[in-house]
């Protein structure tokens, strides 16, 4: 054993050390948050509980082609469909078992007409399974409880995937750009 | 004194440690037959979180079975779609574009130091440090932003996509990233003030576990606990897949095969994918991030609503998925725990006819009676954190 390795030993030096971060980090903020009274501000395009997407005649977008169900890797999403007056497809019902979805928006990239979409609302609780069985209604409602105004308009427009310009490349990509702030 | 000793009566103890105990990282069950405080035999079972991925994966398209490989290692699901992906692609016969390669290099890395800095906290929560485990998750808390910016998801990302990945990144993520990334050394010396030379850390870890190279190799493990036992081998380096080719890093490897080297080269992991994801974020090129294969990418969706024929293609991909050539394959990729293969026997469908799962969990959780035997009953725990098993890989 050397002097120093004696030094150190005997003096309790890598703990002092650590006790000192320890100390240091004491008095800098604090990265938690206290949860029901600050909330976290969730990114843009998170992926929460669905919603059903409305036109602006505010009638329902989805006309049942059933590609999200075929998509869906949990198999969680049920449409039932019958033949309208001027035989057309009606959606009589439209159904996502909210406890079964894995939330991977795959519905979001399969739907041809924008009709399905993920809200950025996490917090949602129950006391039965049954109020997680969405219904049509309880999607559409959805949709005008958490995409009031712009947001619903924009949501296509930024989540769509894939875009014409993933596959060529666009002007403007993310690219470095020097250090900004060097020391 | 000798008649107490003749007429006191010891015999060996069995007792079952999980599937619910704190420290076994999952529901992992190890039988042990105890003589005092010496493990005399060790059984693992597993089995508890089993889902059948494998099986599910026969029923799914190409594109939709993605998302059953986030379930596998949860905590670094980025790293198991990469790896997913690339087995893909490589079935399929197609390439990403060179921006999708950095962009999912750089995600991969990410993936990797949030898995490592878990590792560290749960292992020195295990033996007993409860300080780095509320460190490690400040860092990783930042990862965890940087993916939900990305992806809109934080843990079960669903990120690449075969022939690329799913969306560009934004200008803001790379600087957030960059900022990390400069920011992230100090973290490190951090976490080493705290336990690299501490002393009880040492007299809990260093030889402890001791497995020498050739019986790693014996054992088929893989990750940073073959390399602990000296043996130079990542697949990041030797068969280098997206863009680890162009990047340089060191794979640092460990001389005597316990516990204190498997960790410090767990700690020179961290610091080389760093290194890594400076240098993707310095190197990125411009381009485009999906490939352009019509056969095996879903069309762009602003075509999709205005040509029929992109319309078509849109439903033929979704439901029937898209036509593969027949055979089959394996393609390795390095994850946090060791190397994660995929087979797939594909018989020409949209759907594998078989899809396996190679878990370096599972082979990680088998050489658990081969480190615990003959020694103390408290050293198990220091193995079980050390070898870094996730259940959820483990048992599919």
């Amino acid at each position: 054993m050397t002097a120093g390795k004696l030094i150190r030993t005997i003096f309790f030096i890598e703990i002092l050390q650590g006790m000192a971060l320890t100390l240091r980090t004491m008095f800098t903020p604090a990265v938690t948050r206290r949860y029901p009274k600050v909330k976290r501000p969730v990114q843009p395009g998170f992926r929460g509980l669905h919603a059903l997407a409305k036109n602006e005649e505010g009638k329902m977008k989805c006309v049942g082609c059933g590609l999200c169900g075929a998509y869906c890797p949990s198999q969680c999403i049920h449409i039932y469909t019958t033949e309208g007056e001027d035989h057309n497809k009606v959606v009589d019902r439209y159904e996502i078992e909210v406890l079964r979805c894995v939330y991977c928006g795959f519905c979001v990239e399969a739907c041809p007409f924008g009709a399905i979409s993920l809200s950025e609302h996490y917090e949602y609780s129950g006391y039965s399974r049954k109020e997680f069985y969405m219904t049509k209604e309880k999607l559409l409602a959805n949709w005008d409880k958490y995409f009031t105004g712009k947001k619903g308009e924009r949501y296509y427009k930024d989540f769509w995937r894939p875009k014409s310009e993933d596959f060529h490349g666009y002007e403007g990509q993310a690219m470095f750009k020097g250090i900004k702030n060097e020391k | 004194m000798e008649d107490i000793e003749k007429t006191f009566e010891t015999r060996e103890l069995t007792i079952s440690m999980g599937p619910q105990h704190p420290a076994t990282h999952g529901v992992l069950r190890l039988v042990l037959n105890l003589d005092g405080e010496t493990v005399v035999k060790c059984t693992p079972y597993v089995g508890y979180l089993h889902r059948g991925i494998e099986k599910l994966g026969e029923n799914r398209t190409y594109f939709a079975a993605l998302p059953l490989s986030d379930r596998l290692d949860y905590i670094s699901s980025m790293n198991n779609n990469v790896g997913y992906v690339n087995a893909v692609e490589k079935l399929f016969g197609i390439e990403a574009p060179e921006r999708a390669k950095f962009i999912r290099t750089m995600v991969a890395e990410m993936g990797r130091i949030s898995s490592h800095i878990i590792w560290l906290g749960t292992h020195v929560l295990d033996i007993g440090a409860t300080t780095p485990f509320l460190y490690a998750f400040r860092e990783r808390e930042v990862i965890m932003d940087l993916f939900e910016m990305l992806c809109g998801a934080r843990l079960t990302v669903s990120y690449p996509r075969v022939g690329g990945v799913r969306n560009d990144i934004s200008q803001e993520f790379l600087d957030r990233l960059y900022e990390f990334v400069l920011d992230f050394p100090s973290k490190m010396d951090d976490y080493e003030t705290l336990v690299t030379e501490n002393r009880i850390w040492k007299s809990r870890t260093v030889g402890i576990g001791v497995i020498s190279a050739e019986e790693a190799v014996n054992w088929g493990l893989t990750g940073a606990v073959l390399r602990g036992s000296g043996v130079d081998y990542d697949v990041r380096k030797y068969a280098p897949y997206d863009a680890y080719d162009k990047m340089e890093f060191d794979i640092p490897i460990g001389r005597k095969g316990d516990c204190y080297d498997r960790y410090l080269v767990k700690m020179g992991e961290m610091r080389q994918a760093n290194r890594i994801l400076k240098q993707c974020i310095e190197k990125l090129p411009a381009g485009p991030v999906m490939a352009d294969a019509p056969k095996f990418t879903l069309p762009p969706k602003d075509m999709v609503l205005k040509d029929m024929e992109h319309l078509i293609h849109q439903f033929i991909l979704i439901t029937k998925g898209p036509t593969v050539p027949e055979g089959e394959l394996y393609m390795g990729t390095e994850v946090p725990k060791g190397e994660l293969g995929f087979y797939f026997v594909s018989d020409g469908t949209g759907k594998p006819y078989r899809m396996r799962v190679r878990a370096p969990s599972f082979i990680h959780a088998s050489v658990l009676p081969r480190l615990c035997e003959g020694g103390l009953i408290a050293d198990v725990i220091a193995n079980i954190g050390t070898i870094d098993i996730v259940l959820g890989e483990c048992d599919r």
